[in-house]
């Protein structure tokens, strides 16, 4: 069922318009819409000032920064208190002044250790290649070292810079070469530390480069430079674990009241977006939305109250063209409301317009009980819903688990009427069927019939709905063709049931009638189309029928899948190895049980039965209220 | 014999169209991954969507149940 929902314009004195914005938001209740959806109601568009302009930037501005340190510092639970909303801003900017600068040195100091750590590894496998080369005198006080490595197929270059280097340092430097492996030689110059220019020089001439190390590594021969790096790679962890407390230090002091003053500014910035919607004239503003019938009285009161008699406020005509853009919401009994979001799911149902929320309730548990049908799968699911709803006390997968548990009790039902548990295994412990036995060769094909029969009655069902909708919506297409189908199905059942003998023939000629009528009507809705397309409708019409088949099929699957467990478990030897085998197979099968008759009571209902009256496409009812702000906030305002 | 080729008959009756609700929805369900990764409201659209071939192979099912049922 969907809620009676009113258009409402709102006109009072310019100098109320905060009073008014805060009023409405604390109500809670009222859909605040743009002007121009509303074409009967003339005002200009709501000029903000240039103050209102730059406050609300320089807000914007502070809750991205906000926003990126608890991006940092993290989200937490709950937001702080804030104190005092008019000191809000200066005081949020200048704290995240100090803060933010301190933030970013800490997470930049952060990152440069994490790349740090990251490409010591490679130096260090550079530096393995020249331990074995080191002379004794790259150990002497006053020498330097300076490593290269080369490409094997260019070492004539070495020989080279071999030469340059000795000429240069007058024969003082040592050049030792040595193939490190099968593609690189590796060459360690060792120099008297005064000749480091000429040394570069000479390398530079022969375009080779010298092995460069961080500067955090310091100078020296190899062996060194690699403790120095071991002790480097040691200490970084260290250091990212100092930084890491400083940043949690941080958290636990700041980020309460960072999402405090987060939320508080959106807040803020909520109201002042919302004026974006509103109408203006020389001295007075223009709002209109929508109220449910039922808040109408609180709405008129509660602005009266605080604003007094200079606003005013009007229920407007709900015109044709407005009903078309009324938002919707939708009003269930607690039993059927997890249902709603299987609805959603789909689309939201158009506002005046049938919600198929209790119909959905109604049939989906009980096609999914006629599914699985086995008291063990059932009650096992059904345990299993019961123990993740103590979880989930809300949103779209406590509706789920609550829908599952609706379908594991008809599971449960179903499982006595079919003699079920765990598949055969009941049968073994005596549980007899209440029903009939749907395993059984000579149930099938009762049981495909019995399938087509709860189609034919849902469709038939979708049909009558459907053309109660069109003859509301006064639309002529939609009671042709739902109208032509109903006609046309109807008289197909008759024709199968004087075929069958449960009717006299003397009907028969009446029913083809029938039929034919059914299809005209169908075709006359679809134009010159329906002259081919009517048929083909119709056909599919019956393809929805027998769509229903599905659940004794799924059944059927599930049951002989449950009977392979229960006796491969006996024909294995070993009475372990049996159970274990035959628990996996049964374990498949409950998630396939859980999962299937899930998916196909939705396509039953998303295709073969809300498509012949489900108007979907309507706008969710979102009224204008606080989103933002901790309560305390709310209530020092 | 009669036996097993009405078996055969109605295994392929439910295969083949097991084959083309398959293929059909391997089709639309990567196509339909791709509208839930940029329009994750359009879910139920997409189950409905991908939902559709299904009645192929259900009306394999019935074909499958009537050549067993009536034919063997």
């Amino acid at each position: 069922m969907n809620i009676e929902m009113l258009p409402l314009e709102i006109i009072g004195m310019k100098t109320d318009l905060q009073a008014v914005v805060h009023t409405l938001r604390s109500l809670g209740c009222v859909q605040i819409d743009p002007l121009a959806d509303f074409k009967d109601v003339s005002a200009r568009p709501l000029a903000l000032d240039r103050d209102t302009l730059q406050e609300q930037e320089d807000m914007n501005f502070l809750v991205a920064r906000l926003e990126g340190l608890l991006d940092i510092l993290g989200y937490p639970e709950h937001s702080g208190a804030v104190s005092s909303p008019e000191i809000l801003l200066d005081q949020a900017r200048l704290e995240v002044d100090q803060l933010l600068p301190k933030v970013q040195a800490l997470t930049s100091h952060r990152e440069k250790l994490l790349a740090e750590q990251a490409s010591l590894p490679h130096y260090e496998a550079t530096l393995r290649k020249l331990l074995p080369i080191i002379p004794p005198s790259a150990h002497e006080p006053g020498n330097s070292c300076v490593g290269v490595l080369v490409n094997r197929e260019h070492t004539g270059v070495l020989d080279s810079v071999c030469k340059r280097i000795l000429e240069s340092s007058a024969g003082r430097a040592e050049v030792v070469a040595s193939d490190i492996d099968s593609s690189t030689r590796a060459m360690l110059i060792v120099f008297p530390i005064g000749f480091i220019g000429e040394i570069e020089a000479s390398l530079g001439r022969e375009d080779v480069s010298r092995l460069r190390l961080p500067a955090e590594l310091g100078e020296g021969p190899p062996d060194v430079v690699l403790a120095a790096l071991h002790r480097r790679l040691a200490a970084i962890p260290v250091e990212i674990k100092e930084i890491d407390d400083q940043i949690v230090f941080l958290s636990t002091e700041w980020s309460e009241k960072l999402l405090s003053w987060r939320d508080a500014l959106r807040d803020v910035l909520d109201a002042n977006n919302v004026l974006s919607q509103f109408g203006e004239t020389d001295m007075s503003f223009v709002v209109v939305g929508w109220t449910p019938a039922k808040d109408l009285e609180k709405v008129v009161s509660t602005l009266k109250k605080y604003i007094g008699d200079t606003l005013a406020v009007q229920v407007l005509p709900l015109t044709p063209e407005l009903k078309k853009r009324a938002p919707i919401s939708l009003d269930n009994p607690p039993i059927t409301k997890p249902f709603e979001s299987l609805v959603k799911l789909l689309a939201l149902p158009r506002y005046g317009h049938l919600d198929p929320t209790r119909l959905m309730a109604l049939f989906f548990p009980i096609f999914f009980g006629m599914m699985l049908g086995d008291v063990g799968y059932g009650a096992i699911l059904l345990v299993i819903g019961l123990v993740f709803l103590r979880k989930y006390k809300q949103g779209i997968i406590r509706d789920v688990l609550l829908t599952l548990v609706m379908g594991s009790g008809w599971a449960v039902v179903f499982g006595f009427l079919y003699g079920e548990a765990f598949g055969t295994l009941g049968e073994e412990i005596g549980l007899r069927p209440l029903w009939f036995d749907r395993v059984s060769a000579e149930n099938v094909a009762g049981l495909l019939i019995m399938t087509i029969v709860i189609g034919a009655v849902h469709i038939t069902l979708g049909l009558i709905l459907g053309v109660w909708e069109a003859i509301r919506d006064r639309s002529r297409s939609h009671l042709l063709e739902r109208g032509g189908m109903l006609v046309g199905l109807i008289s197909l059942f008759l024709i199968v049931a004087i075929v069958l003998d449960y009717l006299p023939p003397g009907l028969m000629t009446p029913a083809i009638v029938a039929l034919i009528i059914g299809i005209v009507l169908l075709s006359a809705s679809l134009g010159w189309l329906g002259i081919l397309m009517g048929p083909i409708e119709f056909i599919g019409l019956i393809g929805n029928v027998l769509s229903y088949l599905r659940i004794a099929a799924i059944g059927l699957a599930s049951v002989y899948l449950a009977k392979v467990a229960n006796e491969v478990a006996g024909m294995i030897g070993s009475a372990i190895v049996g159970i274990i085998i035959a628990v996996l197979i049964h374990a498949l099968n409950l998630v396939l049980g859980a999962f299937s008759p899930t998916i196909h009571s939705l396509r039953l209902h998303y295709v073969e039965f809300f498509r012949k009256f489900y108007e979907g496409g309507g706008r969710p009812y979102q009224p204008f209220k606080r989103q933002f702000g901790s309560d305390s906030w709310r209530s020092n305002r | 014999m009669d036996a097993g080729l009405t078996a055969i008959g109605a295994g392929l009756a439910v295969g083949l169209a097991a084959i083309g609700t398959g293929l059909a929805q391997a089709r639309i369900g990567s196509a339909g991954a791709g509208v839930i990764a940029e329009k994750p409201e359009a879910l139920g659209t997409v189950i409905l969507l991908v939902a559709i071939p299904e009645t192929m192979v259900i009306l394999g099912f019935a074909v499958a149940a009537m050549v067993l049922l009536l034919g063997g």
